[in-house]
């Protein structure tokens, strides 16, 4: 459990951060929290000589509406968060999932920014996250570039981030009509487990309430990296909302297809991918359900 | 009951406080001056030829002290009751995780460091890891003598096994199995080891069995018993893993290397590789009723793993295989244990000790026996359970027993009746009944028993020596509950020594439940011997006879006379003038009414009493995961009597939290021959909100042979749990789960292909 | 090369100066002598190293140490004041410690719940402990000698104790 030595040096701001980060190239890693990071270097799956450490930098710790946004700094911790009265009041789903994720101990240090970047295709955060369209404000000393978050991650553990940026910002558009979501995560104890499958489903009601103008399926630990699944989503977008409660075990059935989990200790693939149809019924029917009986947020 | 002052009444622990506050050294927390860090360097393959060791760049790296590997010792064979058992591995290394070097070095990341930089050649061997699979002819061999890879076999039989079940109306015939799982005491494994000038080893550690293992050590270091002292600091649970391992006679060795103290705390990763994990075992069980359900014939054949070496579990399958013999009125039994060694882990003790393993299989089978007779589960225990005054087909002498009250007193308190009638879809009720022992005769080898040294100062102070063992089940507070009774004077007043073995007495340790009874009744012979002491100079005071003197609260006084006393403490110091300084120490032994059992049939009073328990579970299965909740649950426990209830409910609170975490969740998973889940990650033990609230029930019913009446409770706690859940499995679904741990997955398809029926 | 951090631990000011590699955990347990925060497992999934950091529980063995400049952290022995903290009282007197291995961070979830939410309710002290492994107790009497320092829980069972005794 030794961790190789280091060199560290704490960032006072993200412009210096940034071009410490220049500077370093490939050699440095960034950390925030570190209960990713410093349980990988403890396993020796990652040896950084380098650590720039951005956990002071209160500058990317907030939640605040902007517009008709919502902007999470990358720095915020998952406790922070899970309770935060404005992502309860507008993205619900995203309270319910970061707060499972790990232990208190756990949620009380590691950050969003950190979950996203370390991009196991486990994370709690990403489902929801990815069910919500949010994007990503990715930060290097010369530019700030906005991205899906969608578009983010290449395979597990991999992301699009290059030498030299840090994500900053997280940004989501606040639902323009009535919506309602619910996240389902398969665990094999009642608390504190990896996520073993996770279903996000999230759906926003037309003005007019009677339909469903936007659908959203996102599964976590049944590919290689969170997913989206429009195939599920399609069958249905657009529906109204009592018809469309007929038609979630479709939805479900194609979810579950699409879904392409592993056999491994935790879990087998065709367990994983019979959950994904499970949960992803509970999940559409809460929420539909609730957009039926005119509540959501 | 209201005789007593202190015992049966709920003490704190009485290093309750220190813990809590944190002052409490665990045995991970001490520290001596000079003393150096040692690290294992375990072996990455299940089987490999070793063909060479370079560990000079090891001991080249600045700061590393020693190195050692087998060369550094005296290549003795040995084992606690076996001698295939080599400090470091000799020529081969026999599963993932053995022993093969290891450093000591003036902090940890050096001596990681230093792991890294020893080279080892391995030429990597074919391996097996199943047990039947090793026992087949042509299986690779883990020990050369050891054909077909059968460490030790055992048989008994009795009655007429045959012609029972031919009269038999109903025959039960089934395989199941019961997996490995670890104890997950939430301190790793921890030796520190000194060597004085003499070569006289000094050893800190968390041991069950500060005695025994050093009888096991003396042997293994090449030096007598007596050069071995163990002392025993508070440490952090065992359940009965923390017996012998290789871990503190590395540590040793590495103390004689580096002439310095030396401090060996396994990582987490070296304590689920390298422990003692339970043995997993294949129990064939065929057991036979009447159509009343009276028990005719039981017939098992266990096949557990022994691991690479063996520790205990050739006693384990032993102890399976006719324990539970004695729980209902057997008449007709046959049971055919093998140990068989394989390319694992070493296998060893875990709390219930194969009566746990087998247990889970006997009270599944007696439940279906139960429902193709359409009997109620309780009845056909009460009907068969052994009571009181009995003795059972081995010739256990059974005094007391609480089996029947413990049966309806737990089905009374869940409303047993009305919840098995009122049949809900995937919800379920089960219950299962278990016996123990308090004290394992053949265990204990060269003698059994207790004994105790209870010293009294020149102003009061009390203090009790013992030889056991106490892991956090609280052994420290039962035995000054019962010399503070025995002595007559407040709790406060008591206080319990750390066992060490150039002090205390030669206990036999903890295990086989026998602590409280064992230990315990040593200790009361010795309280008893220093009341007689303190009471004749209390006579002399007095001017009374010895035998009328008393002493309650503190306070000695005449039979008859209490209002003229003597404070304890006054006499206390009146006895110390009187011999000069010499001490008042009292002394005292327990010898138990057992024998060794008959080598061939096995027939003999193995231990001075046995508890009983009947637990009952309630779980909601969900048709949607097939994971299971367990939303309630009965343990009542026939203890003979509670010398501390509060700590006694605490002990079967705990031992139900194992076994649903067994039942639900807990597996060691094995492929290409190493266990890929050595983790808290993916082994998964239960958390605060995966236990119910455990509704314990205490009986009482006074044993003749315990101290004060008692027997025992830390492995009767766990044994009946995992049949209580999976028979409640069973009432919610019609699913008989017959491998541990239940499977959400294998239930969930389980109850699809039933759908249509219902 | 060294970093230096200024911490207070229970109070007292500490100025360090650390290899960047180390945790928190071992700083105190080593380098401070603090070894009352206990190390289960190193890796952050059994809560024995349970301290609060400004109040908040964390896994020691997963914070740099680095990362603990200019906080304030709380380890076990610092939470007593004249007297042994009510949570230490109710844990030994309701038995919620056997071994006491896994009490010390227990009572640290324990104590960052109660300061912050003093009345919960039984799913909420579950769920604040629910990165705290136990395997002596069972769990229950460690919720019970938490529900004895909350108004209601006490309240409420010294008037259930009334009921039964008429």
């Amino acid at each position: 459990m030794r961790i190789r030595s280091f060199d560290y040096w704490e960032a006072p701001s993200l412009d210096d951060a940034l071009t410490e980060l220049e500077i370093s190239g490939a050699d440095a890693k960034v950390i925030a929290g570190g209960t990713d990071l410093v349980l990988n270097m403890k396993k020796k799956k990652i040896l950084p000589r380098r650590i720039i450490s951005l956990h002071n930098l209160k500058e990317l710790d907030f939640v605040r509406a902007q517009n008709s946004e919502i902007h999470i700094g990358a720095l915020s911790r998952h406790a922070d968060i899970a309770d935060h009265p404005l992502l309860k009041t507008h993205l619900p789903i995203l309270c319910e999932a970061v707060g499972l994720i790990g232990s208190w101990q756990i949620r009380n240090v590691g950050t969003i920014g950190g979950n996203i970047c370390n991009a196991s295709p486990a994370a709690d955060s990403i489902p929801p996250l990815m069910a919500l369209d949010a994007q990503l404000i990715l930060a290097s000393k010369t530019a700030e570039k906005k991205i899906s978050l969608d578009s983010f991650f290449t395979g597990p553990g991999e992301t699009v981030l290059e030498n030299g940026q840090i994500l900053k910002e997280i940004v989501i558009e606040l639902p323009k009509q009535r919506s309602a979501g619910c996240y389902l995560k398969l665990r094999r104890r009642k608390a504190v487990d990896v996520s073993l499958a996770g279903v996000a489903f999230q759906a926003e009601a037309e003005s007019d309430g009677t339909r469903l103008a936007k659908v959203a399926v996102a599964l976590g630990s049944v590919a290689p990296t969170p997913i989206r699944v429009p195939d599920a989503e399609a069958v249905l977008t657009g529906l109204p909302i009592a018809e469309a409660m007929t038609k979630i075990s479709d939805c479900a059935r194609i979810a579950a297809q699409t879904a392409s989990p592993i056999d491994d200790v935790r879990a087998s693939a065709s367990y994983r991918r019979t959950i994904v149809d499970v949960f992803l019924q509970q999940c559409a029917q809460k929420a539909l359900g609730a957009l039926k009986n005119g509540g959501g947020n | 009951m209201s005789e007593l002052d202190i015992v049966g009444k709920s003490y704190p622990q009485i290093d309750g406080l220190q813990k809590a506050m944190g002052k409490t050294k665990f045995v991970t927390d001490l520290i001596l001056p000079g003393m150096l860090y040692g690290r294992t360097l375990r072996s990455p393959y299940p089987h490999a030829k070793i063909k060479n060791i370079d560990t000079s760049r090891a001991s080249a790296l600045a700061g590393v002290k020693a190195v050692v590997t087998y060369a550094d010792t005296p290549g003795i064979k040995f084992g606690p009751r076996s001698e295939d058992w080599t400090i470091f591995a000799a020529d081969k290394a026999r599963f993932h995780g053995d022993e093969v070097a290891a450093v000591a070095a003036i902090d940890e990341d050096t001596a990681e460091e230093a792991l890294e930089l020893i080279e080892v050649e391995y030429e990597a061997l074919p391996f097996v890891t199943d047990p039947l699979e090793a026992m087949q002819p042509g299986a690779p061999l883990v020990h050369d003598d050891k054909p077909l890879n059968i460490a030790a076999e055992f048989s008994v039989e009795a009655g007429d096994v045959d012609r029972a079940f031919d009269d038999s109306h109903i025959i039960y015939e089934e395989r199941y199995y019961t997996n490995q799982v670890y104890q997950a005491y939430m301190e790793p494994m921890a030796a520190l080891a000194d060597v004085d000038l003499s070569g006289r080893i000094t050893l800190w550690t968390g041991t069950q069995i500060p005695n025994m293992m050093r009888m096991t050590y003396a042997k293994a270091l090449g030096v007598s018993p007596d050069n071995i002292r163990v002392i025993v600091p508070d440490y952090g649970g065992a359940f009965g893993a923390k017996m012998e391992n290789n871990i503190h006679l590395v540590a040793a060795i590495l103390a004689q290397k580096a002439r310095t103290p030396v401090k060996l705390v396994n990582t987490r990763y070296d304590d689920f590789i390298a422990g003692n994990p339970r043995v997993p075992m294949y129990i064939d069980i065929k057991l036979g009723a009447t159509k009343e359900g009276v028990l005719t014939a039981k017939e098992v054949k266990v096949v557990g793993s022994a691991g690479a070496r063996l520790v205990y579990s050739m006693v384990i399958v032993a102890t399976a295989c006719y324990r539970v013999d004695s729980l209902y009125r057997f008449k007709h039994v046959r049971s055919k244990g093998y140990t068989v060694y394989t390319h694992t882990v070493p296998t060893a003790c875990f709390r219930g000790f194969g009566n746990s393993q087998m247990t889970f299989v006997l009270e599944s089978a007696l439940d279906m026996i139960a429902d193709q007779l359409n009997i109620d589960p309780a009845e056909i225990r009460i009907k068969n359970g052994v009571g009181p005054n009995e003795t059972s087909i081995h010739g256990w002498k059974i005094n007391s027993s609480g089996l029947k009250d413990c049966v309806i007193q737990a089905t009374q308190k869940v409303d047993w009746q009305k919840k098995r009638q009122k049949k809900e879809t995937l919800k379920g009720i089960g219950l299962a009944c278990c016996n123990h022992v308090s004290g394992n005769r053949p265990f204990a080898r060269e003698f059994d028993g207790g004994a105790g040294i209870v010293r009294v100062g020149r102003d009061g102070r009390v203090t009790v020596y013992h030889g056991e063992s106490d892991m956090g089940q609280g052994q420290k507070t039962t035995f000054a509950q019962i010399a503070a009774e025995r002595l007559g004077v407040p709790l406060q007043m008591v206080h319990v020594a750390d066992v060490d073995t150039d002090i205390s007495p030669f206990g036999l340790g903890s295990f086989a439940t026998r602590g409280t009874l064992m230990g315990g009744n040593g200790v009361l012979a010795a309280a008893e011997d220093a009341f007689r002491q303190l009471a004749e100079i209390a006579a002399e005071i007095l001017e009374a006879r010895v035998e009328d003197i008393e002493c309650r609260q503190g306070k000695f006084f005449v039979d008859g006379s209490p209002e003229r006393s003597l404070p304890f403490q006054e006499v206390a110091a009146q006895a110390t003038f009187a011999r000069h300084g010499a001490p008042v120490v009292g002394t005292g032994f327990y010898k138990p009414p057992t024998v060794l059992p008959d080598p061939e049939t096995k027939y003999g009073n193995i231990s001075p009493a046995y508890p009983f328990a009947c637990q009952v579970a309630e779980v909601e299965v969900d048709p949607n995961t097939g994971q299971v909740t367990v939303t309630n649950f009965v343990a009542a426990h026939d203890v003979g009597r509670a010398i501390n209830p509060m700590a006694t409910e605490g002990q079967i609170r705990g031992g139900v939290a194992q076994g649903l975490g067994w039942t639900l969740m807990e597996d060691m998973a094995y492929e290409n021959g190493k266990i890929i889940n050595p983790d808290f990650v993916d082994y998964i033990v239960p958390s605060a909100l995966d236990v119910p609230d455990i509704k314990p029930i205490l009986v009482e019913p006074v044993e003749p042979n315990g101290p004060y009446g008692a027997k025992g409770i830390g492995e009767p706690a766990l044994n009946p749990t995992m049949a209580a859940i999976t028979n409640a499995i069973y009432n919610a679904t019609g699913i008989r789960v017959k491998n541990l741990p239940v499977s959400p997955e294998k239930l969930l398809s389980a109850l699809k292909q039933k759908e249509p029926a219902d | 090369m060294r970093v230096p951090i200024n911490i207070t631990v229970n109070g007292d000011e500490y100025h360090l100066e650390v290899k960047p590699n180390r945790v928190l955990l071992d700083v105190l347990r080593e380098d401070l002598g603090l070894t009352g925060t206990k190390k289960g497992c190193g890796l952050g999934k059994c809560g024995a190293c349970t301290i609060l950091l400004d109040g908040r529980p964390v896994h020691s063995c997963l914070l740099l140490a680095a990362h603990a400049d200019r906080r304030e952290i709380t380890t076990i022995e610092g939470i007593a004041t004249e007297e042994p903290h009510p949570l230490q009282v109710a844990f030994v007197e309701k038995g919620a410690v056997q071994c006491g291995f896994c009490t010390p961070g227990m009572i640290n979830a324990a104590k960052a719940l109660l300061d912050n939410n003093p009345d919960p309710d039984e799913a909420e002290i579950k769920s604040a402990i629910a990165g705290n492994l136990c395997r002596c107790t069972g769990y229950n009497q460690i919720i019970s000698a938490i529900q004895s320092c909350t108004p209601s829980k006490s309240d409420r069972r010294a008037a259930e104790r009334g009921k039964s005794n008429e």
